[in-house]
């Protein structure tokens, strides 16, 4: 692209800026790779989802649809542009209405805004919709964004900071909101050593192939700017890794065979502009493809081959739980239903495609990437190159979204090789292609179950039986299957109960880690049923949940004994909307003929942490010498706000105000390990540790200044006040001598919540804390064309102590937008989908107003009575709607997504004679 | 990758005439740089025709409407006259993707990037909107729904290019309009478009009609049947049913994972019928 260069002036946030490039090149890249200004955030480069969007004159464009010769001698506005000293009007409403999460898209949406809001200061939320929805958001759900949007105030504000002892529950802005909205927070494509390799992956194009290379030394030695190629030869240590070391089977670079499309085989390594250029044509492999096993069921029969060696039938594991006599309970009950659920592959979907760079350091191999789960990355790392993990350092950059998938590594262990091999810092950025043809999706389900109750409409007992798609490597499989049997009963009552669930191999993509770890899916059967069972038994389908909802006291399905249950608060608390939505859509559909309008309710529960095993958080508390307080917080906000969330704990578990604290991490050299932002386990875990290390500086405290547990903490001018009734002692920190990690003062603290192993049956104590939840979802469906729309859901979350209202309502609400989008529209075929115009998720305009109610049943185990809500607050969103639908047309849907010519069929089939 | 950028339909010709590689023109560029963002298309020329004036223009002529292949959606729907004389027309074109993207995106490049579900398409077939074509013997004119033969296919030489369109003078009593189907609310490719223009008499008798229908077949679909099915009417349920029913005899649509074949059939009548309702209370003012 650098045949035919051109100068352009051009002017940029009202500087005269002059760009020497070919002019196809496109605007996006010449303002991130020619002037630096990586604000500007590529999703897709493809106009789909907006996060280049900058103004040029003006208007709101897709800097990626933008050659440059199109913006010569114009005005552009980018990201930078918006804020000098102080942030603009616009800045700072996004970060009181926390519409930033990840902040992938925060640029895109702000210029969007900025548009809009030239024409329109105050845009009513219509309006607002209208100006961003150009622009996908997967972390918000886009209320807040919404919200923010319509609220932008001329004056600055001063920012309140709780006081000592009153962060918790304070709906603090994110910490970590700053760098979010002006444009200079890092992701993983936004640091590129000078003089990096560029790494581009070879890729198998079939979902099962035998393959062999060529001379890859003659086409290294005859293609201009490609320095090297590396297959799986030249890996060094074990080439497989894997979430569960176990069962770690997947290769970093296949060899001689692949498994599934999209599967990595060989790196080509070069200068960038010639890579992204060039034709890979001429890359010397050749394919024999062979017969591919897509179906989880025929996978399990003589018919398909073994994909992995030693695992028979393709069945990876089956996770059961089983107790009482459900047979006899069934055969026995007044009213039972009987029914099936198949569920789609779904996409993460996060704005940010995998990138990340590394390079040499001294003795250390340093990787700095996007990721979820730092130290499983150095030891998958570590593993693949056979270095001790001690000798790699992993830098978490900013995550734009992982919501499960990017817990498992992707590129770090080719970025190592690289910069092993090479000795030269070497960087990467998946397309977003590539992206979603390689990394993990949400398992597929296909799921039977029957369900049965007495006269009074008491469940009685429950039978559920899944096969899930683990795809061509095991991944998160085991904790699908583990966890599934766990959760299947829903948060009621089930004296009688046996539940089995699959994770069975295919050529498919690989299934990992999906916000709920297959309980989406399972719930999506579970609580359609339920539906149908509480009309079978004539009882309201809000009042027959209530009737069998879980109570403190009451045994789980696994045996063990329930505190701090608050799923009877939540489905109280729905009661009113519930009765009012009821009425409003008997009333709507007396005059409306083509679009009629239902109501639907579910629930849920899940177990935080990981089931029935060890995940230890540890954190560390220091103060130096000269009065600074830090805290090393290693567990990655990939959005959802651990960087702001424990520092609130912590500062109440110590007594000091949260504006004192400044962040270290993550970092494995700076961090201790935070585990994986993952299992709604940050807020409860790392929150734990947080509290008993915060709790433990105060006992050191004021065991030095002999004071008691009343006394109050103060750090100001190099030294600790303590004071108590009359009494003041000061403690001098120079005085103090340095002790470990350089701190005068220092604690640390690890927290791994108790469980015990489940046995045979599934008994036992699979987790130490739960969360429960009840959401509403009214719809409309037009019944000539099977289409849906969701008008309204009210979420009711018991999270125990709230520990940050704000955030907790900015999870509830992007959570409901991604249970919106595996209801209605998300279905990944590989091959077919692997973009984000053909694989939908919601926009702005599909997503309803979300009310949330905070119920606060505090936990007896979780810190200061907190427990997770990241994942719940997705389980219910699909089964509520599903029987929205049903509930408005009739329409019984057993496949997921519920596209709208699924929802047609059924509609014409409710409506024949049966 | 040779770019040029003519400024003169001359010279435009001239290029795309001398040129031997796989030679690409460039109006707004969304389907362009992402096919060569994605290896798609590796194109050796790339003819930029946006400095071109006759492709920039739009005015009124004749009584009817110039618009210029180059003319972006966002600029049709700031147009002060056009939205209300045409409105089925601006509905389909703003469409095309997101806000980001109508700013750049042309209803040239929409009908020449050759998508049976292209959103601004039917809207000009049932306009009975001209295109005008420039090659090496001057320029030619050819109705809309002639242009595009199947998927990626055109009835446009390598040497030739849209110029422009030509709407039609509208008698009183007219107006049009296009509907697509999505799953989602925004930002997506039709599941079915269909777009349905009238004319009525004084009474509200329907006088002439024209129905296309997008994504059913391998082409933007003229059919007359569904126009002969309303012409004559006052749009009463047997008129609709039989506009119904022939835009579903005429769809010859795919299975993907957009829709059955089934699907398809059925949301075209829907559409048809609800496109002429529309169409229909918008000419009787």
């Amino acid at each position: 692209m650098t045949a035919q260069s051109v100068e352009f002036s051009v002017t940029i946030n009202a500087r005269p800026t002059k760009i020497l490039a070919h002019p196809g090149k496109r605007l996006s890249d010449a303002l991130r790779t020619d002037l630096g200004l990586i604000g500007t955030k590529v999703g897709c480069d493809a106009g789909d989802c907006g996060a280049c969007t900058v103004l040029i004159d003006g208007e709101p464009q897709c800097a990626c649809l933008t050659p440059l010769s199109h913006v010569a001698d114009r005005e552009i506005a980018t990201v930078e542009g918006l804020s000098a000293d102080q942030l603009a009007p616009v800045q700072e409403a996004f970060l009181r209405h926390g519409a930033a999460q990840c902040g992938i898209c925060t640029p895109g949406m702000l210029m969007a805004a900025t548009a809009l809001l030239a024409n329109n200061p105050s845009p009513t939320p219509d309006q607002a919709e209208e100006a961003l929805s150009g622009v996908l958001c997967r972390c918000t759900g886009y209320r807040k964004i919404i919200a923010a949007v319509c609220d932008v105030r001329d004056q600055h504000e001063k920012r309140l900071m709780p006081s000592a002892g009153h962060a918790v529950g304070a709906p603090v802005e994110r910490l970590d909101g700053r760098q979010k909205v002006d444009g200079t927070e890092i992701f993983g494509a936004d640091y590129r050593p000078s003089d990096a390799l560029y790494v581009h992956v070879i890729r198998s194009p079939y979902h099962a192939a035998q393959f062999k290379f060529g001379d890859l030394a003659e086409f290294v030695e005859s293609t201009p700017g490609v320095e090297a190629v590396f297959t799986a030869d030249d890996i060094q240590g074990e080439n497989v890794f894997g979430v569960i070391p176990p069962f770690a089977d997947q290769p970093a670079l296949a060899k001689d065979q692949a498994r599934f499309m999209g599967e990595a085989v060989a790196l080509v390594v070069g200068d960038q502009d010639f890579l992204t250029a060039m034709d890979l044509a001429p890359f010397p492999v050749v394919w024999t493809e062979i017969e591919a096993n897509l179906d989880p069921l025929v996978a399990q029969t003589d018919k398909a081959p073994d994909i992995h060696s030693g695992r028979p039938n393709n069945v990876l594991i089956t996770g059961n739980v089983k107790t009482g006599d459900p047979a006899a309970a069934l055969s026995k009950a007044a009213h039972i239903v009987r029914g099936e659920m198949t569920t789609s592959f779904v996409e993460h979907a996060y704005i940010e495609p995998e990138a990340g760079s590394a390079w040499v350091d001294g003795e250390a191999l340093v990787i700095q990437a996007c990721t979820q789960a730092p130290y499983m990355d150095r030891a998958d790392t570590a593993r693949v190159l056979g270095l001790d993990p001690e000798k790699i350092r992993i830098i978490p950059t900013a995550t734009g979204g992982g919501f499960g998938s990017k817990i498992d590594v992707s590129i770090q262990p080719l970025l190592g090789l690289v910069a092993l091999k090479t000795g030269r810092p070497c960087h990467i950025v998946y397309t977003r292609s590539e992206s979603m043809a390689s990394t993990t999706k949400r398992h597929p389900g296909i799921m039977r179950a029957s369900i049965g109750a007495d006269t009074n409409g008491k469940i009685v007992g429950m039978h559920f039986d899944g096969d899930f798609d683990t795809g061509a490597y095991a991944s998160w499989g085991p904790t699908v299957a583990n966890r599934v049997p766990v959760h299947a009963s829903g948060p009621y009552k089930t004296p009688n109960y046996l539940a089995q669930a699959r994770a069975v191999h295919t050529n498919g993509p690989v299934s990992g880690a999906f916000r709920g770890f297959g309980v989406p899916q399972a719930a999506s059967l579970q609580e359609t049923l339920y539906d149908e069972l509480a009309e079978k038994c004539g009882i309201d389908p809000l009042e027959f949940r209530r009737i069998n909802a879980l109570q403190d006291g009451d045994t789980s399905v696994c045996g063990q004994e329930m505190q701090g249950v608050g799923i009877r608060e939540c489905l109280d608390a729905l009661v009113p909307h519930w009765n009012a939505a009821k009425l409003a859509a008997v009333e709507f559909n007396r005059s409306s003929t083509t679009i009629k309008r239902g109501v639907g309710v579910a629930s849920c529960w899940y177990g935080c942490g990981n089931t029935s095993l060890s995940n230890p958080s540890t954190i560390r508390l220091g103060i130096t010498a000269d009065g600074r307080l830090l805290l090393h917080q290693g567990a990655v906000d990939i959005g959802q706000g651990s960087n702001t969330v424990i520092p609130q704990i912590c500062a109440d578990a110590l007594g000091l105000p949260l504006d004192q604290f400044e962040l270290i991490g993550a970092d494995t050299a700076l961090t201790p390990d935070c585990g994986k932002t993952s299992a709604s386990r940050q807020t409860f875990v790392t929150g734990k540790a947080a509290m008993l290390a915060g709790q433990e500086l105060r006992r050191k405290i004021l065991r030095m200044s002999n004071m008691s547990s009343d006394a109050v903490i103060t750090l100001q001018d190099g030294k600790l006040t303590v004071a108590e009734q009359s009494t003041t002692r000061e403690i001098k920190l120079d005085d103090l001598p340095s002790g470990e990690h350089g701190y005068v003062l220092h604690a640390e603290e690890t927290y791994d919540p108790p469980t015990t192993p489940l046995d045979e049956n599934g008994q036992g104590k699979p987790y130490a804390v739960y969360g429960y939840g009840a959401q509403m979802a009214e719809v409309e469906v037009d019944i000539k064309l099977g289409a849906v729309k969701v008008t309204n859901i009210v979420a009711a979350h018991d999270l125990g102590r709230v520990i940050n209202p704000l955030l907790a309502e900015g999870q509830i609400e992007g959570g409901i937008a991604q249970g919106l989008g595996m209801a209605l529209m998300e279905e990944y075929v590989p091959g077919r989908t692997a973009n984000l115009h053909d694989y939908l998720i919601p926009t702005i305009g599909d997503m309803p107003p979300v009310q949330s109610i905070l119920i606060e049943k505090t936990d007896p185990e979780g810190p200061m009575g907190a427990k997770g809500l990241g994942e719940h607050v997705l389980i219910p969103t699909a089964p509520a709607i599903l029987n929205g639908i049903r509930h408005a047309s009739g329409a019984k849907l057993t496949k997921l997504p519920a596209l709208p010519h699924r929802v047609l069929r059924a509609i014409q089939e409710a409506k024949a004679p049966k | 990758m040779r770019y040029e950028a003519p400024e003169t339909l001359d010279a435009a010709v001239r290029l795309l005439s001398s040129a031997t590689g796989l030679t690409k023109i460039l109006a707004g560029g969304t389907d362009l740089l992402v096919q060569m963002r994605t290896d798609v298309v590796e194109p050796e020329v790339i003819v930029d025709i946006k400095g071109i004036g006759e492709v920039r223009h739009i005015g009124e002529e004749n009584g009817g409407f110039r618009i210029g292949a180059a003319i972006t959606g966002a600029e049709l729907e700031e147009h002060p006259t056009l939205s209300k004389i045409w409105p089925g027309v601006v509905e389909g074109a703003n469409l095309i993707g997101s806000t980001q993207v109508q700013g750049r995106a042309t209803m040239g490049g929409n009908l020449c990037n050759g998508s049976p579900a292209a959103d601004s398409v039917p809207g000009l077939i049932a306009a009975a909107a001209t295109a005008t074509i420039a090659g090496p013997n001057g320029t030619r004119e050819m109705a809309v729904e002639d242009i595009m033969t199947g998927p990626r296919q055109l009835a446009i030489a390598k040497d030739e290019f849209i110029v422009s369109f030509f709407l039609p003078a509208r008698p009183a009593n007219a107006s049009d309009c296009y509907l697509r189907f999505i799953p989602r609310t925004e930002m997506d490719i039709a599941v079915v478009g269909c777009a349905t223009c009238l004319v009525l008499d004084g009474s509200g008798k329907i006088t002439d009609a024209r129905v296309s229908l997008g994504a059913v077949a391998a082409r933007p679909l003229l059919v007359k049947e569904c126009a002969d099915a309303i012409i004559g009417s006052t749009l009463d349920e047997a008129a609709m049913a039989k506009l119904d029913a022939a835009a579903q005899a005429a769809c010859k649509p795919i299975t993907d994972k957009r829709g059955t074949i089934e699907y398809r059939t059925k949301v075209a009548g829907v559409l048809a019928r609800r496109t002429a309702k529309t169409a229909y209370d918008r000419a009787k003012g």
